[in-house]
């Protein structure tokens, strides 16, 4: 996938990778950035979209997920690309549908497409990934990013720390490969790549944080704790990021700061995963 | 007037500390002989006969935590089709939780659940009722008036009573009323929106966990409310390790108290929790495999008084809603004994007999769970035979069991209640008698 993805990144492939394949964009849960993304993607492999405006979806309302997946696989549609406040809504789709789900981010579950621009990411500055020292920051219980770029860096050997406090990451999401750090500032010197996690102020009132200040103390990245960093390191960010509370300022002139290059790599990685699905699939269904 | 004579069996009552070859003859809705080769007796003449060679012959199967959904969720559950589910599991007598709608907490609405139950004519059916007005937590249920209604236990069933003062002055105000308390210990704080048990499994799947906590801190809540009043508390469905060492603390304090656990939990861990399906859904949640463990060794060793169903139909509709909108629990009357077999082949028969009648009967103070002359004839015969669940077979509404096509060993193979077969090899008779 990310072969593919680097490719197109190279040459833009022909518009009609996906000529006549309808994909509809069932969005639950505002996205500006995912989105829009996964929109471009769409119209640069030449797919037919069908944007059901965010929010306005009545499907998954009163409908079941199956009549929901029906209703679709009526209209000819071939690709879902979900997402979704509920972990699994996907999965649970994908089991009545016929045709291909893409999820765009599922509660606090998952978002595959994230994780796999932040890997193309990493392989672009480092070369390969196994090895790489890289440490993900903030919340990491409810983030659906960190979740599923564990599993990618596992898969692909990267050396991985987990920082935060104990109500954003138990104790018992340690593992295999999966080293978890409490202190930053004696973590940043021994990271090639920094992932920060975005803090929501809705942590505060079940009272998982005290105050965003008091988050802010140990684990901001700001211009003292840039310092810390190794001289090759990166920093990247899912967004959207909130300045002065997981990041200050300071962090948009830092050099290593990757956020433009991993919203350029999102296009791309999405556009490998809809070829990957609709014509290697349909490749191997069909041998000539 | 009506006379079953049961032969060949082994008759095993834990009450008397009977386990041997008998016959038994039920006359009259009553246990009127157990001895050898009764058939030959002049009393046995002109009786029916039941074979019950290579069979083991109980007393009544008693589970007392069932949900039969009526008043209000009569799609999900009647007690018509639940009390059927019942003597299908080989159950001669179910006790009903009162969450229901509206809520089991007035005299009338013991006696209509009672009068339901009479219409249906097959297991017994003794209702409990809400510990308090609308299981709304606030105002103290008129206990003794529900107990001459019928109530034989009191419960909220469904959550915990959230005030401590409050559980405190019904445990003082009823402790003189017949009527155990029966908790249901999930701290509702502490579970929030969970869906699924809190560890490494929750993790990884991005789901809200309830943590052991939730019902541990409950347990210890509600036993030592018990100490304090002196009113006789059950705790519904332990499913933690640490619940079952609060029970032996209680035990080892004199504390009035009594536990159940359900198959479900002596059965599967959350590793079950595949897919984001609700079919493994239920609360308390399923907990990871060392709180299996220890609820076994927890029946094996006696911390453990009852095996209960907390039979909980749903439609296959709702079961199939979102994870966060699916109701919890499972349909259990019909897998039950075959899933305690499964978890604990080794358990005595007495033991497991014991588990299933003799304790539930003591501790809800109704007739039955013995063979003693004169008591009820209510009787469960059960035998070592391989069977494989088929849900949508149930006369439950409720085919929601994790349990669909698993194979077990043990299964009931007659049901009589007050004399009167009502179920034999898995289909319901109807004694026309009756
Ligand atoms: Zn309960
Ligand atoms: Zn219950």
């Amino acid at each position: 996938m990310l072969a593919r993805a680097t490719r197109f990144a190279a040459t833009p492939p022909p518009r009609d990778l996906l000529r006549d394949v309808c994909v509809v964009n069932l969005f639950f849960e505002a996205s500006t950035r995912t989105y829009t993304s996964f929109a471009l993607a769409e119209q640069r492999v030449g797919a037919d979209i069908v944007a059901l405006p965010p929010g306005s979806s009545s499907l998954g309302k009163g409908e079941t997920i199956a009549d929901t997946a029906l209703t679709l696989a009526a209209m000819g549609v071939r690709v879902i690309v979900t997402r979704h406040p509920e972990s699994g809504f996907p999965y649970r789709l994908a089991e009545s549908f016929e045709g291909h789900v893409i999820n765009a981010g599922d509660g606090r579950h998952a978002h595959p497409t994230q994780a796999l621009l932040d890997l193309l990411t990493l392989q672009k500055e480092f070369g390969e990934i196994a090895g790489v020292r890289v440490a993900l920051v903030g919340d990491i219980l409810h983030s659906r990013v960190a979740r599923s770029n564990v599993i990618g860096l596992r898969a692909l050997g990267a050396d991985i720390t987990l920082v935060g406090p104990q109500t954003l990451l138990p104790d018992a999401m340690a593992r295999d490969g999966v080293r978890i750090a409490r202190d930053l500032d004696a973590v940043l010197p021994h990271v090639d790549a920094l992932m920060l996690l975005r803090i929501q102020h809705e942590r505060i009132a079940p009272g998982v944080l005290p105050s965003l200040d008091d988050y802010a103390r140990n684990y901001r990245l700001d211009a003292r704790r840039l310092a810390l960093l190794g001289r090759n390191a990166i920093v990247m960010h899912p967004g959207p990021y909130a300045r002065g509370i997981e990041l200050t300022e300071d962090v948009f002139a830092y050099p290593g700061w990757r956020y433009a290059q991993q919203v350029a790599h999102g296009v791309f990685v999405r556009m490998a995963v809809l070829d990957f699905l609709v014509n290697a699939s349909t490749r191997d269904a069909n041998p000539a | 007037m009506s006379a079953l004579l049961i032969r060949g069996g082994r008759v095993i009552d834990p009450a008397q500390n009977l386990d041997a070859l008998r016959d038994v003859l039920l006359r009259d809705g009553l246990v009127a002989a157990v001895g050898e080769r009764l058939g030959d007796t002049d009393a046995a003449r002109e009786c029916t006969v039941y074979d019950a060679t290579n069979a083991i012959v109980a007393p009544g199967f008693i589970d007392m935590h069932v949900h039969l959904r009526e008043p209000g969720h009569a799609h999900k559950e009647t007690v018509a089709t639940g009390s059927a589910a019942a003597v299908a599991g080989g159950f001669t007598a179910v006790a009903c939780m009162p969450n229901t709608e509206p809520a089991v907490d007035s005299p009338a609405l013991v006696a209509e659940v009672r009068r339901l139950a009479q219409a249906a004519g097959l297991a017994r059916v003794y209702p409990i009722a809400a510990l308090t007005r609308a299981r709304a937590g606030a105002e103290l249920a008129p206990y003794w008036q529900l107990h001459d209604a019928g109530a034989v236990a009191f419960s909220d069933d469904g959550a915990a009573v959230r005030n401590p003062r409050v559980l405190r002055h019904a445990a003082l105000y009823a402790r003189d009323v017949p009527g155990v308390f029966i908790s249901h210990c999930e701290d509702v704080e502490l579970r929030d929106d969970a869906v699924m048990n809190e560890g490494v499994r929750s993790f990884e799947l991005g789901l809200a966990g309830a943590p052991d906590l939730a019902e541990d801190l409950n347990v210890a809540r509600d036993l030592l409310i018990a100490g304090d009043t002196g009113k006789r508390f059950h705790i519904a469905h332990l499913s933690t390790a640490m619940s079952v060492e609060l029970m032996r603390f209680a035990r080892a304090h004199d504390i009035a108290a009594t536990c159940e656990v359900t198959p479900h939990h002596l059965l599967l861990d959350d590793a079950r929790f595949e897919r984001f399906r609700a079919d493994a859904k239920v609360n308390p949640p399923l907990r990871a495999a060392a709180d299996v463990r220890a609820l076994r060794d927890a029946v094996r060793d006696g911390s453990i008084d009852v095996f209960a169903t907390d039979h909980a139909p749903h439609t296959a509709q709702e079961k199939a809603r979102l994870l966060s909108e699916a109701p919890p629990g499972f349909s259990g009357l019909e897998i039950a004994v075959g899933a305690y077999a499964h978890a604990l082949p080794d358990l005595p028969l007495s033991r497991f007999i014991a588990l299933l009648s003799t304790n539930p009967a003591r501790i809800l103070g109704v007739p039955g769970g013995t063979l003693a002359l004169g008591a009820p004839a209510d009787i469960t015969i059960f035998a070592e035979r391989p069977w494989r669940v088929d849900a949508a077979a149930f006369h439950s509404l409720g085919k929601n069991t994790p349990f669909d096509g698993a194979d077990f060993q043990r299964r009931p193979i007659a049901t009589i209640v007050a004399g009167a077969l009502l179920m034999k090899d898995g289909t319901i008779v109807r004694d026309v008698s009756r």
